[in-house]
């Protein structure tokens, strides 16, 4: 199913995330569903853990990957509402939810991916966005006021 | 004198004829204002008190139109029975009948006839019988069938079944000599008949590019579109209010059947995307050049990365935001810029597409931040359609000898933009009039743009070895991914 190209690029992207101090971030290999997927725990400035996965598509990189925060789940809006509610959400930068509740983060638009992105830039992003995630929850403004709309170039 | 007149009505059909075909006859048509009718009259005679008929009044005559080829199929058919069953559409209230094997779309009238050899052998009944006849080929071609022993036939009604048949004229129809005859001069060539195109996206751009490919002479083309023709669609989409709800990979292949009938279509009427990658990819494979005519970016990334690793040519198009203006990319694999490359370098000119339904605008809003949609004009989205078409062909034609092949000194860029007007706040607010410019860019002129391929790109370059460099590693020394953990 995987290409070389492809499994040449994932284990570039794991090294890349290794030395360049995304080490809490990796790129791993399920032997019994032979799937990758890029997981970790962002841990905010504040301290708080949020745990990260990213189901490697089977057309990546041309094909966009999401990302989702699994842990905490639900993952809930200042007012005590789970985000996931919100679906593809510009106020909180979300994309449609796991059929399991967990939030996808819009790192960027599938009209914007394209496969010169690379995973540390991916979590970069979604480093960002939980940074704004908990200035939504200090404030109970949108999310979307803490961060430039993901238009920028990769 | 009256027009029942069996030699005057002679005359006045021949003169018609003549002045129908443009062509100088024997005699000429008046209305002769002091008898209050139409008579025919010697070419050259002075007829001060009469008023000439023009061409414009020439088509009073009903027509009758069977595909040649057809009849010389059936010849030995006809031939050995003395008979052959023919069916035709009725148009305009039986003003045209034109036989089913040449209709792409039927009318909702259908008249039957029969062939003979033989007057004698008609039978009375509910049905056209058309008698064919030896003559001396002369006169209009079209008139005029030539059996497969060399033997010219013309064609006459003789049981019009309806008044409105008596008169009609039988019109032979070859149809691909008669089509390849008005594109000789341009295109000499018959090496498109073998060329197959693959159209991925079949809206107002895609779906004209296509039908003017048809009309040049392409022989196959595969079309790719999950989309069903609309109400909304009709402004623009050279389908018509009549097929609205059909698939438009269907309604695209009957536009291109009408004018190739002898052209291949196949349809897929599927979304182009990751889960039918491996059907998409064989569609390319089987193309000689790839148009794509969708502004889905995920679309246009897969069907590149596709293009790039077969090989094939590919040309994507597409309007800018209310149709302001158009861009045309092509990408020869690995010798120029592939949209990859294009996406990297230009991402604000990759994403300035035009929103021309709710279903574009949904792949790019957000639940409670809607995107409004925005469709330019036809007029507007054609000459980059037009290009596209042009590029192709140019492309297709390779070395071969063509009129056309002067162009490819003029289109060697790989990127071509255009603009139909200047909107405000835009980049292009400070371009000068088109009246007022010397070398400046205006409106309504094609710019071909040079910019050169990535040599890291993703996708047709080495962006792994690349990147790896850059961070100091060896790609070939990579270690395995670890496992699940």
């Amino acid at each position: 199913m995987w290409t070389t190209d492809q499994r040449n690029r994932l284990a570039l992207e794991h090294q890349i995330l290794q030395r360049e101090g995304f080490s809490q971030f990796g790129v791993y290999y399920d032997r019994t569903y032979d799937s990758y997927y890029a997981s970790g725990v962002a841990t905010s400035s504040s301290g708080r853990h949020y745990s990260l996965y990213s189901p490697i598509p089977s057309g990546f990189p041309t094909q966009r990957p999401p990302l989702y925060v699994i842990d905490p789940n639900p993952l809930l809006k200042a007012d005590g509402t789970a985000i996931w509610r919100l679906g593809v959400s510009h106020a909180m930068h979300t994309l449609t939810p796991h059929d399991k509740g967990w939030v996808q983060i819009c790192h960027w638009r599938d009209a914007r991916w394209h496969s010169g992105i690379v995973l540390q830039k991916v979590f970069l992003k979604a480093l960002i966005w939980i940074e704004a995630y908990e200035q939504h929850l200090a404030t109970g403004r949108d999310l979307a006021d803490f961060v430039r709309t993901m238009a920028e170039a990769a | 004198m009256s027009t029942n007149d069996p030699v005057q009505r002679q005359m006045i059909r021949e003169a018609m004829q003549a002045v129908a075909q443009r062509k100088p006859g024997r005699s000429k048509l008046v209305y002769d204002k002091t008898k209050r009718t139409i008579v025919a009259v010697a070419e050259g005679a002075q007829a001060p008190q009469a008023l000439n008929i023009t061409a414009d009044d020439a088509d009073m005559f009903g027509v009758v139109t069977v595909s040649s080829a057809w009849l010389r199929e059936k010849w030995p058919e006809l031939t050995k029975a003395g008979f052959l069953r023919v069916a035709f559409s009725s148009w305009d209230d039986g003003d045209a009948l034109t036989q089913s094997e040449l209709c792409v779309q039927a009318s909702p009238t259908t008249v039957r006839g029969t062939f003979l050899l033989d007057q004698n052998t008609v039978e009375k009944g509910k049905e056209l019988a058309i008698l064919l006849e030896p003559t001396e080929a002369s006169g209009s071609k079209q008139s005029v069938f030539v059996s497969t022993d060399g033997t010219a036939y013309r064609g006459q009604i003789v049981q019009p079944i309806d008044p409105s048949f008596q008169s009609s004229d039988i019109v032979f129809a070859d149809v691909e000599p008669q089509l390849a005859l008005r594109r000789s001069g341009i295109l000499e060539t018959t090496i498109l008949k073998d060329k197959t195109v693959l159209c991925i996206g079949l809206g107002t751009g895609g779906a004209h590019v296509v039908v003017e490919l048809a009309k040049c002479g392409i022989g196959r083309f595969l079309l790719v579109d999950r989309d069903r023709l609309s109400v909304g669609n009709v402004m623009r989409h050279p389908g018509g209010i009549s097929q609205v709800g059909r698939s438009k990979v269907n309604v695209v292949r009957n536009l291109i059947l009408e004018k190739n009938p002898n052209a291949r279509v196949d349809v897929h009427p599927v979304d182009v995307g990751f889960d039918n990658r491996d059907l998409v990819a064989e569609l390319v494979r089987a193309s000689d050049i790839v148009v794509c005519g969708t502004d889905n970016q995920q679309s246009k990334l897969l069907i590149n990365e596709l293009c790039v690793t077969a090989n094939v040519t590919a040309l994507y198009g597409g309007a800018s935001r209310r149709a302001q203006g158009g861009r045309i990319l092509r990408v020869y694999p690995k010798r120029s810029a592939c949209y990859q490359c294009f996406v990297a370098a230009m991402p604000e000119d990759a994403s300035d597409v035009e929103i021309s339904s709710a279903d574009d605008a949904s792949e790019i809003a957000y639940s409670d931040r809607p995107v409004a949609v925005e469709p330019g004009l036809s007029l507007d989205v054609l000459p980059i359609a037009n290009l596209m078409a042009k590029l192709a062909l140019l492309e297709l034609i390779a070395d071969k000898s063509s009129t056309l092949n002067t162009l490819k000194r003029d289109f060697d860029a790989p990127w071509y933009l255009w603009l139909n007007r200047v909107e405000p706040g835009t980049q292009y607010a400070d371009w000068p009039p088109l009246s007022e410019s010397r070398d400046e860019m205006t409106i309504c002129r094609w710019y071909g743009i040079y910019f050169d391929r990535d040599e890291a790109c993703p996708v047709c370059g080495d962006f792994v070895a690349s990147l790896a460099a850059s961070y100091g590693l060896d790609p070939s020394l990579l270690p395995a991914l670890p496992d699940k953990e």
